[in-house]
């Protein structure tokens, strides 16, 4: 009891100083109002965007002549492409004047159909080509096809690298040492912020898309496939070296296969992960579906952006089901017996042929080739999803607009003034201060540098822009996914409800639920700030929920049995219990957020997304948008440092 | 075992190998495309219709790329080119890409060829520099930026037009985004916008909000015209909305265009002549789409016949079809050599 | 306590020896092989934590074990007993020492030389079995054949013959999740069998198994044991078991060896009350022959009773003993040593529990 009261104690000391922090900032804000705030015109720029503006225009210049790109960036290029090229002209880009590629729409789907069976087993077949035959039914067959070839291509070359490095890791920690700060950054590492200096190596194109898809899955592959060797039953490894086995015997003949089933894990997620980012290639001319789901962001047409979103979504769920029942599969090593073999090799011939005879018909039947346009219902759909939202817009327009200005006026104003319009050297202190208070010396340190760089790219006002918009989304869902995640903890009920929402939620490309957002919140600050939230909540629910359930019961009986109501279990016991996985989710959650709130610069949010944008598109503006893409990465260095300091732990699990 | 799953996924593989190599004998449905089946253009693409059967197909026209960017009367440019290109035979890319360096850098990469409309003024000059990109003339439309408000303001205060007064007014434009200064909604993030620099050469009162697309700005212009709101923001001809929901213009006082000096504090936006752009590697082919897009040239009323049937509900394709079936001789002009 | 001490064997010729452990020591820790040789390589193992940040897993051991012998390594857990199994195949690098193995030294082989040994001449069998999942029965007991190059035919032939000989008969074709822990700990056996090594190493193998089965296991031990007459090294926390396996017994604490000897040897003269504690809950009945209990004749006692082998159990012995009424001669190589009647054995079995420290 009394060290619970010590601990008690201490922290309700570090909590008032933090306090009292807070306070004398908002005072000395106040008072300050106005000073050195260092708002800079988006059309201007300062001396080191100059400098990057000048760098950006020079590779640009040197690209036909400089030894780098004729002899490194170049070729890699043209194999990227000509690897992706080879993929699309099987599936979705007709040659010449073709109107199909090499297979068509039936052909196709068959073909997935057969991969599927042969990999798992005919349920899931049966429901990746039903999900292919609806990526056709909303009219975005091409579309899908582009994706799925992008994402196939950019998840081979990323296991190409990724699956040898990772093994190379997970044998060798000298390997995983020098690895692991590259692996931090990329968790971090906004999505939109490398797009802009990879076009500027590897040009607008498909091999610049697959490249920057590749950098944001290949960390992925590393991870899990390094943790995937480093956490095998010791016992068999040691039975192989006591057994004289070489280290390539051990290796391919021990540790690979019993690794197999967590390695096929993360050949899952890496598939995930590229999907999600083919979709926002797009913004550096990837094809697919980020195309459509762009333009009805542009041009803001919600029925088009949600039929193209819900085509990534099955695709989505097409990628992510067949090979989880893959991976299924490799969950036992016992093989099926000799008769359901038999069986097994009868179906697979019955689907080889039924796969031929499809891809027959569809290079040689119209209706097979070419999806047929009477079952085409997208128009359908676009234009009544058009009209739900038009009909939400207008008739709960005192929700959501008065929600948003509840949200806007109350807090994210008075939150903005006190970071953006107050004295730099205020708000870095403060933050400073902050991350001594959670994290010590060194989290203040590192949050100090970093701010004080940010100063010096000129960028400081966006940026203390983007932090207000970050700060409020992630307290909402951290609210939000605390309430939610307690329940789905609490109750099996609850989470079988909810667990296909939150399935969905992760699989979802950020880019896709932009539109429907910003038809309904408008071009504001809030609507960044709503898909931030619409974009972290799943992950804090969940980590929330585990959290919760990981309390021991026997903990939970204790207080059952000593009278407490059900409030006083969750207030008194399964929170403060949990109170790792609620940093952890705080953690995730501003990480998350910080992502989102970025791509926000396309719905009128400012700050830095904007200027990334705006970078993109106006040359004279690329070195600004260059440098919003390193603030962006010192911002989130410096908020994941004091988060990662709050939830008291060093490093990043490797599962995680 | 690792083998047998090695085994089977190679079996997989060959499987599907097979499979293909077997459905690639013969050409199928592609080659009765190239022998121009009616059945099998009509159904497979929408666009070649009409144009598709007077046309020879020629096959030394090539594989081209045309830029699509986000707003209406660009996609009527776009559409009509992409349509009159494939009745040459032209295989036709169109990928969508944010206005300005994005783009440029696509075409350097090859994998754009034409901006049909560009407002950039000359942005692109680096990028002619190195050879990548031609300026190929105006499209013959004329564009005019502007800030503009809701016709009922400038009939209820009659001076607002006058930039002077802006400031007068500015409360009337006050909201949650823009706190205690009047709310001036900037264009999307890839357009051309000085709002910053006119707001400081006219030391306005306003704060930019900045917008995400140009469908932000009709539906702003369209709420406050309906709801008799207050609104200024940023907008554009040619534009057939103007035609439907009208809008007045802010004067702002004219800049000086002969002297690029005194022009660096613009004070308003210039009348641009909208230009077309374009790779060297497609205006050194010799390709009758090279032809097509160096006579391309069309007027703003042209283009907003289109626009106006793409907004009431026809797709791109058929609105660009519309136009060139009922202006024959203009395209006629364009493909002749 | 009986009065006959018996010294312990310590001392056979090296030579004849299939193992030969020499001042062996690990020492875990920075600047682990500086402790070795160093004064403070006597500090206790507390002592030697706090001076150097050190542990000594194991120190100075030495022992030889016969062909054909079953040589236990008794200890609790952290005694230093699965390290020294360990470091005897090199799976842990010693600090310092020497093994040889059938004179040729384990510890300065090179990789290939150590490789080649591991796949030929010894074996281990673990604690939780170490069988590879992915692998059926019987391509796990072909895997140490399969790694040095024997064709299929040849190892399936070998691994076929292994199944039968440990009971396998019929499972070559199950997976290790197929089968019963005691079943999984046969295909460990069998796999160890499989190279025909000159020595087994046996880390607690049967630890992990419930009482029941782990007696067949311990039968099925000495079975194999009696049919093969391979030397076995065999580590094991539980007494009984070591004193029903072992020809001879090494008794580990705290890294060292404390005692080394027979069970009767053990159980008649423990070298310390560390060892003594251990013994206390064994009969010594079960463990002890006639030896210990065989005295001169007494005046007036009858000299003409029936003769017993020295080397019998007292325990075995004793329905001779009862049955014979008179006391019974007790016969060493056809020498008369001593008698012995049942008056002996019932204060020998009395003295069990009310002995000790």
């Amino acid at each position: 009891m009394t060290t619970v009261a010590t601990v008690k104690g201490t922290l309700r000391k570090r909590s008032v100083r933090i306090g009292l922090v807070v306070l004398a900032w908002i005072v000395l804000a106040f008072v300050l109002r106005g000073l050195n705030t260092l708002v800079l015109p988006t059309s201007e720029n300062t001396p080191f965007t100059s400098v990057l503006r000048q760098a950006a225009a020079s590779i640009r210049g040197n690209r036909t002549q400089s030894g780098a790109f004729i002899y490194f960036f170049n070729p890699i290029r043209a194999f990227v492409e000509s690897f992706i090229e080879v993929i699309r002209a099987v599936i979705s880009l007709p040659a010449g004047n073709n109107i199909i590629p090499l297979v068509g729409w039936l052909g196709v789907v068959a073909i997935i159909g057969f991969i599927v069976y042969a990999t798992s087993n005919w349920r899931t077949s049966l429901l990746a080509m039903g999900l292919m035959f609806l990526c056709g039914v909303l009219g975005m067959w091409t579309f899908t096809m582009d994706t799925l070839a992008m994402t196939l291509g950019a998840v081979i070359l990323s296991l190409a690298v990724g699956l040898p490095l990772g093994v190379w890791a997970g044998l060798s920690d000298r390997v995983l040492a020098v690895l692991r700060p590259g692996l931090d950054l990329a968790q971090i590492l906004p999505t939109l912020v490398y797009l802009a200096p990879l076009a500027l190596f590897f040009l607008i194109g498909t091999a610049a898309a697959t490249i920057a898809t590749m950098i944001y899955s290949i960390p992925i592959a590393i991870r899990i496939t390094s943790h995937a060797i480093r956490s095998l039953n010791a016992g068999p490894v040691e039975a192989g070296v006591s057994m004289g086995s070489t280290r390539w015997q051990l290796l391919t003949k021990v540790q690979l296969p019993m690794a197999k089933h967590t390695i096929a894990l993360g050949v899952n997620q890496t598939m995930m992960a590229a999907l999600s980012f083919v979709v926002i290639a797009a913004l550096i001319g990837a094809p697919g579906l980020g195309k459509p789901v762009v333009a009805a962001l542009i041009i803001r047409d919600v029925g088009d952006g949600v039929v193209a979103g819900l085509a990534v979504v099955f695709l989505a769920i097409m990628l992510d089901r067949a090979t989880t029942a893959a991976v299924a599969r490799t969950g036992t090593f016992v093989h099926e017996s000799g008769r359901a073999r038999t069986r097994r090799r009868i179906g697979l011939g019955a689907a080889f042929v039924a796969m031929v005879v499809a891809i027959v018909l569809s290079r040689y039947e119209l209706w097979a080739a070419v999806f047929p346009p009477n079952l085409v219902m997208g128009d359908t759909i676009a234009s009544a999803t058009s009209a739900a939202s038009e009909w939400i817009t207008t008739n709960l327009y005192f929700l959501t607009t008065g929600f948003r200005e509840f949200v806007t006026v109350g807090f994210l104003n008075p939150l903005e003034t006190m970071l953006a319009d107050a004295p730099w050297y205020l708000t870095i202190i403060m933050i400073s201060l902050i991350g001594a208070l959670i994290g010590g010396r060194k989290a203040a340190i590192t949050s100090f540098v970093l701010l004080a760089l940010i100063v010096l790219t000129g960028l400081w006002n966006d940026t203390m822009v983007t932090l207000a918009q970050v700060l409020i989304a992630t307290v909402i869902v951290m609210l939000v996914g605390v309430a939610v995640g307690v329940l789905v903890g609490r109750s099996r009920r609850v989470e079988r409800w909810m667990k296909p929402i939150l399935d969905a939620g992760q699989t979802l490309p950020a880019f896709v639920y932009l539109v429907p957002v910003l038809a309904l919140f408008g071009p504001t600050r809030f609507a960044a700030i709503a898909c931030g939230f619409f974009y972290a909540a799943p992950i804090v629910v969940r980590v929330v929920a585990d959290g919760v359930r990981d309390v021991p019961s026997s903990m939970v009986e204790a207080a059952t049995a000593a009278g407490s109501t059900k409030a006083q279990i969750i207030t008194k016991v399964q929170l403060p219990a949990s109170k790792r996985s609620l940093m952890l989710g705080a953690n995730q959650g501003l990480i998350f957020v910080l992502a989102v709130v970025v791509i926000g610069g396309f719905v009128g949010a400012g700050g830095l997304g904007y200027l990334v944008i705006v970078g993109q598109s106006k040359p004279e503006l690329q070195g600004k948008g260059l440098a919003a893409g390193l603030a962006i990465l010192f911002l989130g260095v410096v908020l994941d440092r004091i988060a990662q300091a709050g939830a008291g732990r060093r490093g990043r699990g490797d599962a995680a | 075992m690792k083998k047998l799953a090695m085994r089977q996924v190679g079996i997989v593989s060959v499987f599907a190998a097979v499979g293909l190599m077997v459905a690639a004998c013969g050409g199928g449905v592609n080659s009765a495309a190239s022998s121009a089946a009616p059945a099998a253009t009509a159904a497979a693409s929408a666009a070649a219709s009409a144009a598709a059967s007077e046309a020879a197909p020629a096959a030394d026209c090539g594989d081209w790329g045309v830029a699509m960017h986000a707003w209406v009367g660009y996609t009527a440019s776009a559409q009509v080119l992409t349509n009159v290109a494939k009745s040459l035979g032209c295989n036709i890319t169109q990928t969508t890409l944010d206005e300005g360096g994005v783009t440029y850098d696509a075409m350097e990469a090859g994998s754009v060829d034409v901006i049909i409309e560009d407002w950039g003024g000359g942005r692109w000059q680096e990028w002619v520099d190195r050879g990548a990109i031609q300026d190929v003339g105006s499209n013959g439309n004329i564009g005019l930026i502007g800030m503009f408000v809701p016709q009922w303001m400038a009939d209820k205060y009659p001076d607002i037009t006058d930039s002077a007064n802006l400031n007068k007014y500015s409360d009337l434009f006050k909201t949650s985004e823009s706190g205690d200064k009047g709310a001036w909604y900037e264009g999307p993030p890839g357009y051309t916008t000085i709002g910053e620099k006119i707001i400081a050469a006219n030391k306005l009162n306003y704060k930019i909000i900045s917008t995400g697309s140009e469908a932000a700005l009709i539906e702003l212009f369209t709420a406050a015209s309906k709801n008799n709101t207050a609104a200024l923001g940023y907008f554009y001809e040619p534009q057939n909305f103007l035609a439907k929901v009208p809008l007045a213009r802010i004067n702002f006082p004219a800049n000086d265009w002969t002297d690029a000096e005194k022009a660096s504090g613009l004070t308003d936006y210039p009348k641009t002549d909208l230009q077309k752009l374009a790779t060297a590697k497609l205006m050194e082919s010799g390709s009758p789409f090279a032809t097509l897009v160096k006579n391309f040239s069309w007027t703003n009323a042209d283009q907003n016949a289109v626009a106006l049937d793409i907004e009431s509900g026809m797709t791109p394709e058929e609105a660009a079809q519309k136009w060139i079936d009922a202006n024959p001789d203009k395209v006629a002009a364009w493909t002749a050599g | 306590m009986t009065a006959s001490v018996i010294e312990p064997t310590l001392t056979v010729p090296q030579a004849a020896s299939a193992i030969s452990v020499r001042s062996l020591w690990k020492v875990f820790g920075p600047n682990a092989d500086r402790i070795v040789g160093s004064p403070e390589a006597d500090l206790s193992r507390a002592a030697l934590l706090e001076s150097t940040g050190c542990v000594a897993a194991v120190r100075d051991v030495s022992f030889d074990v016969l062909p054909g012998e079953v040589f236990v390594v008794m200890g609790l857990s952290g005694s230093g007993k699965s390290t020294l199994v360990r470091c005897l195949t090199r799976l842990i690098e010693p600090t310092a020492g020497s093994v040889l193995l059938n004179g040729e030294d384990v510890l300065t082989a090179s990789p290939a030389r150590l490789r080649e040994l591991r796949r030929t001449a010894f074996s281990m069998v673990f604690q939780h079995f170490g069988l590879l999942p992915h692998r059926k029965v019987i391509d796990n007991i072909a895997y140490s054949l399969e790694i040095n190059g024997v064709k299929k035919d040849a190892r399936y032939a070998r691994a076929n013959e292994v199944i039968e000989l440990v009971g396998l008969h019929g499972y070559a074709n199950h997976y290790p999740e197929q089968l019963s822990g005691g079943m999984q700990q046969r295909v460990g056996l069998a796999r160890a069998l499989a190279v025909d090594p000159q020595v087994m190493f046996l880390d607690e193998p049967f630890s992990a198994l419930d009482p029941l089965i782990r007696r067949d296991m311990q039968a099925e031990v000495i079975r194999l044991h009696h049919d093969l007459g391979k030397t076995m090294v065999f580590i094991t926390h539980d007494l009984s078991e070591a004193m029903k396996l072992g020809d001879r017994i090494a008794i580990m604490r705290d890294g060292a060896v404390v005692q080394m000897g027979t069970p009767e040897e053990l159980v008649a003269s423990p070298a310390d009350d560390y060892v003594a504690d251990f013994i206390r809950d064994i009969p010594k009945s079960h463990v002890l022959t006639v030896r210990a209990i065989a005295r001169p004749l007494q005046p007036g006692e009858d000299s003409t009773g029936p003769e017993i082998d020295v080397t019998t159990i007292v325990r075995d012995a004793t329905p001779v003993i009862i049955g014979a009424r008179r006391p019974v001669k007790v016969i060493e190589n056809g020498v008369l040593v001593g008698f012995v009647t049942s008056d002996d054995v019932l204060r020998l079995i009395g003295s069990d529990g009310v002995d000790g420290p």
